[in-house]
């Protein structure tokens, strides 16, 4: 596990906080906050409980986040990759919160766990046994994986491109292609391509 | 297999996909995959089990996603509570940025730092005698800063918050604790008396070091060994929020403990250990 210094990446290019901060009117942010809200937080609730973390615990996260982030424009800081910072706070508070819950001893459900309880309703029955077969499989193989591998993944998944995701797990992008390359082949040996 | 030679590899694929190649380069994969049916062909098994493994991602968690609706107006609700904090405090900077009351401020300050100085002064000439050699260890709360000043290594944010429970709570051994106890002339301390605890706890990057180490009493009145860890533990989780700079939290912890806790805390006074654990936990409440 590793929580990531957020600040350390994105405010590298930072303007002056007091100039800006009198720049933007709250409400705009206000505004500029729930907008982003609407977009991201499904995706950031999927990525948080991908940590394992309870549904109340991943809800709460998601909320933290975006005061952050209305406390982050309302100081004028950086607006320069938005998405990539709100997916590394949200991952900082999702390590976390796993690192607590593992010290109160509670379990935590892997995603092959909640793919057990999970099923997909729209298929036949016959389809949906193999699907949920095939998606237990590819879980499991996620599951495997280092986590930084692990986490490039499922940033994938939510649709951040490669820079994105560096940004995020502050790693750089050859080590992001390598991730995702080797956590691919990985994933396509596993379902017999 | 493909022989990597004659192809692009699956790496230059996933970048040329993400438009990460500068142009020319790009130009060249793009040529290559019109002419190679085996990369046109990888590519879309590459691009096929991120499709598999996106759509198994959302299917297995979406039915788990709560509804939208409560989430959107408690943070509607939070984010009109900071803003009108925030303009009420705009108007204190407003008042602050006024230089007559600025300049009054800081004359008021610097005469009383130096009436608190003073009375410092006289009561330790008065304590000790100028040919002490060893100036016995008082029972208060906090360490004595000549012989604990505080020690780190070189850390990062990272670091302290990717260290194991142990780690962060890490058991001085015998030989150093009774070097401690000498240090500070303390003879036969029983066990139960003293915490010998790091001044910068090791969750802050703090090191088993002696001039990071000092008897802290479990007795003493309020500030005690307990309402120290307390700190410790709020601070470790401050940092890793991102809420805190780990060196602001050690030049914090280690100048003046008390001060901190007050500062971190928001309170005059120790919780005791079970409110400190809620408001810990209440950080990340909704606002009442």
């Amino acid at each position: 596990m590793r929580l990531l210094p957020t600040e350390s990446i994105f405010e590298l290019s930072f303007p002056s906080v007091a100039t800006v901060a009198s720049s933007a009117k709250p409400s705009e942010i206000e505004c500029e906050v729930m907008r982003l809200f609407e977009q991201f937080r499904n995706p950031l609730l999927r990525y948080a409980l991908s940590f394992g973390i309870p549904v109340h615990d991943a809800e709460e996260i998601t909320q933290e986040v975006f005061l952050s982030l209305f406390r982050h424009l309302q100081l004028g800081k950086s607006r320069k990759n938005l998405r990539g910072w709100i997916f590394c706070v949200a991952h900082n508070h999702a390590l976390k919160q796993r690192y607590a819950n593992q010290r109160l001893r509670d379990r935590t459900a892997s995603d092959w766990m909640i793919a057990e309880r999970q099923v997909d309703p729209s298929p036949s029955p016959e389809d949906q046994i193999s699907s949920t077969q095939r998606q237990r499989r590819l879980l499991a193989v996620v599951d495997a994986l280092p986590n930084d591998d692990q986490s490039c993944l499922r940033l994938r998944a939510e649709g951040l491109r490669y820079r994105e995701i560096a940004a995020v797990l502050n790693m750089s992008l050859g080590a992001v292609s390598i991730s995702l390359t080797r956590s691919l082949a990985r994933l396509m040996r596993a379902d017999g391509r | 297999m493909r022989s990597e030679g004659l192809h692009v590899s699956d790496q230059e694929l996933l970048l040329a996909a993400d438009g990460e190649f500068p142009s020319r380069r790009a130009a060249e994969v793009r040529s290559h995959l019109a002419a190679c049916w085996d990369c046109r062909a990888r590519m879309a098994e590459i691009e096929g089990a991120i499709v598999d493994f996106a759509r198994s991602h959302r299917q297995t968690l979406d039915p788990m996603l709560p509804a939208v609706d409560g989430p959107r107006a408690r943070l509607r609700a939070e984010l009109a509570a900071l803003t009108a904090e925030s303009n009420a405090n705009s108007w204190q900077r407003i008042f602050w940025s006024t230089s007559v009351v600025r300049a009054a401020a800081y004359v008021s300050f610097g005469l009383f730092a130096i009436v608190l100085a003073a009375k410092f002064l006289v009561q330790h000439s008065t304590q000790y005698g100028p040919n002490s050699a060893v100036i016995p260890f008082e029972r208060g709360a906090g360490p004595d800063h000549g012989l604990t000043p505080g020690a780190t290594r070189r850390v990062t944010t990272r670091d302290v918050c990717s260290m194991a429970h142990e780690d962060v709570v890490r058991e001085v051994p015998t030989s150093l604790r009774q070097q401690v106890f000498r240090e500070y002339g303390i003879a036969n301390a029983r066990a139960d008396d003293y915490e010998i605890d790091y001044l910068i706890a090791p969750g802050l990057g703090g090191v088993e070091d002696i001039h990071n180490l000092w008897p802290e009493p479990y007795t003493s009145s309020m500030w005690n060994a307990r309402v120290k860890d307390a700190l410790e533990e709020h601070l470790h989780q401050l940092v890793c929020a991102g809420k805190v700079d780990l060196s602001t939290a050690q030049n914090d912890i280690a100048t003046d403990w008390i001060a901190a806790y007050k500062k971190y805390f928001h309170t005059d006074r120790p919780l005791s250990l079970r409110s400190c654990l809620d408001s810990v936990t209440l950080l990340r409440s909704p606002r009442a």
